[in-house]
């Protein structure tokens, strides 16, 4: 005897068979799955080239050259701001100090100590760089 | 012989489902964007249910949520006063446009370029998206909370629901249903409409006829939204139990996750693969 949820009529008729059920969330992420061929299709992982670079093929290497080294010197006030304390200047006049731990691959997320916030000091944490708008510290 | 209709539940929400809408036909099929009182829009893929990705970012429950046709920006109107606008293919927060109260309703244009929303403050707003730092075109008109509200007749003029007007725009058909009705949704091809409402039951409706063709139970509690596919194949319903159900058309078609077997075929080698019954969740 079936009892399943379904029509009004309850007799023998077969239920439609069904491959599997629809996939549920990911707990762990948010989706937008960037390995998903609509992603690679449409998306823009990184900053494109400039049209100006596309159309001369002499300034590619040198906006290449430039983009490298602005890439690298980013790089390298991350490490230098390894367990320093910075001040983070952020939206709605939000500015938090802390001392820098880490950041994750894709700088989305940096890991603090001891921020100091309006309503007391949180040992450990974590910013969300889109909320940051500006960080100074002494180097 | 006839079949008796499988419905599919997609899970993953955990506040009520308010609204939902599909997208158009894109290369990579059709999309689904449900709206929860969770505060996290999804995204699914049409045709399966298959969840895609979470929208995260507002801070309070999601009344609105659409796609534009190709289904590459998808907006949301929530209860933190702001209407997003979203990357549907990255899942990244594009635009938020601050509101002075709750926004209801939130609406692409065809070419996706201006964007219309509505809500507890009573005006209709429309945005350029290509000038989104531009001040807004107000329309102010209704004496309550704006509902709902849509582009029609080519993106010419709007059509707006609010509390406490009846929207009666050349009124074409009434048809009586068995319990008060929250959602309702015409075929593409205008054979059929679907409508859900308190009595937590789907029904189906002949268009030409009004007769009420089939009913359905599934969901735990009443329906807030249902709306067709683009492609007429399915409807989706959403419910204040969390849930949204993805129902058949033309139930026994094989079509999505969905396989016509013929009686003989299950007693057969690859029938393990199938499910019968309409497993728990």
């Amino acid at each position: 005897m079936l009892f399943t949820e379904g029509n009004e009529r309850l007799n023998m008729t077969t239920p439609v068979s069904v491959l599997r059920l629809p996939k549920g969330p990911d707990p762990n992420s948010r989706g937008f799955d960037p390995k998903s061929p609509r992603f690679i299709a449409l998306c823009r992982t990184s900053i494109a080239t400039s049209p100006a670079s596309e159309a001369d093929a002499e300034q590619l290497p040198r906006e290449q050259h430039a983009r490298s080294v602005l890439r690298e010197s980013f790089l390298r006030c991350l490490l230098s701001m390894a367990n320093k304390k910075i001040q983070f200047h952020m939206y709605e006049r939000v500015t938090v100090e802390a001392t820098f731990r880490a950041s994750d691959i894709d700088v989305l997320n940096f890991q603090v100590s001891d921020l100091h916030t309006p309503i007391g000091v949180q040992k450990e944490a974590l910013i969300r760089c889109q909320d940051v708008i500006l960080f100074t510290f002494d180097a | 012989m006839a079949m008796r209709q499988t419905p599919l539940t997609c899970s993953g929400h955990t506040r009520p489902v308010v609204d939902l809408a599909f997208s158009g036909i894109t290369p990579y099929g059709y999309f689904l964007i449900s709206a929860c009182k969770d505060g996290k829009p999804m995204m699914r893929q049409g045709d399966t249910g298959d969840w895609i990705g979470t929208f995260l970012g507002h801070k309070g429950a999601v009344w609105g949520a659409t796609l534009n046709t190709d289904a590459t920006k998808a907006a949301t109107a929530a209860a933190d006063f702001t209407a997003k606008v979203w990357d549907a293919v990255s899942g990244d927060e594009v635009l938020s446009l601050a509101h002075k109260h709750i926004v209801k309703t939130v609406t692409f244009t065809q070419d996706s370029n201006c964007l219309l929303t509505g809500g507890n403050d009573k005006l209709l707003r429309i945005y350029d998206l290509s000038n989104p730092e531009a001040a807004p075109q107000e329309i102010a008109g209704h004496s309550s909370a704006i509902k709902k509200a849509l582009w029609c007749n080519n993106d010419k003029q709007i059509l707006s629901a609010a509390d406490d007007k009846t929207i009666r725009l050349d009124l074409i058909k009434t048809v009586e249903a068995p319990a008060p009705i929250n959602s309702a949704s015409l075929h593409p091809e205008k054979d059929f409409f679907v409508a859900g409402g308190e009595d937590f039951k789907l029904y189906k409706f002949d268009y030409s006829t009004k007769e009420e063709l089939e009913s359905y139970k599934g969901h735990f509690g009443p329906v807030h939204c249902v709306r067709f596919s683009p492609d007429g194949e399915l409807y989706a319903s959403g419910s204040e139990d969390g849930t949204l159900r993805l129902w058949q058309t033309a139930v026994g078609k094989t079509y999505g996750l969905w396989k016509c077997v013929l009686p003989e075929d299950l007693g057969a080698e690859n029938a393990e693969q199938l499910y019968t019954t309409t497993p728990e969740i």
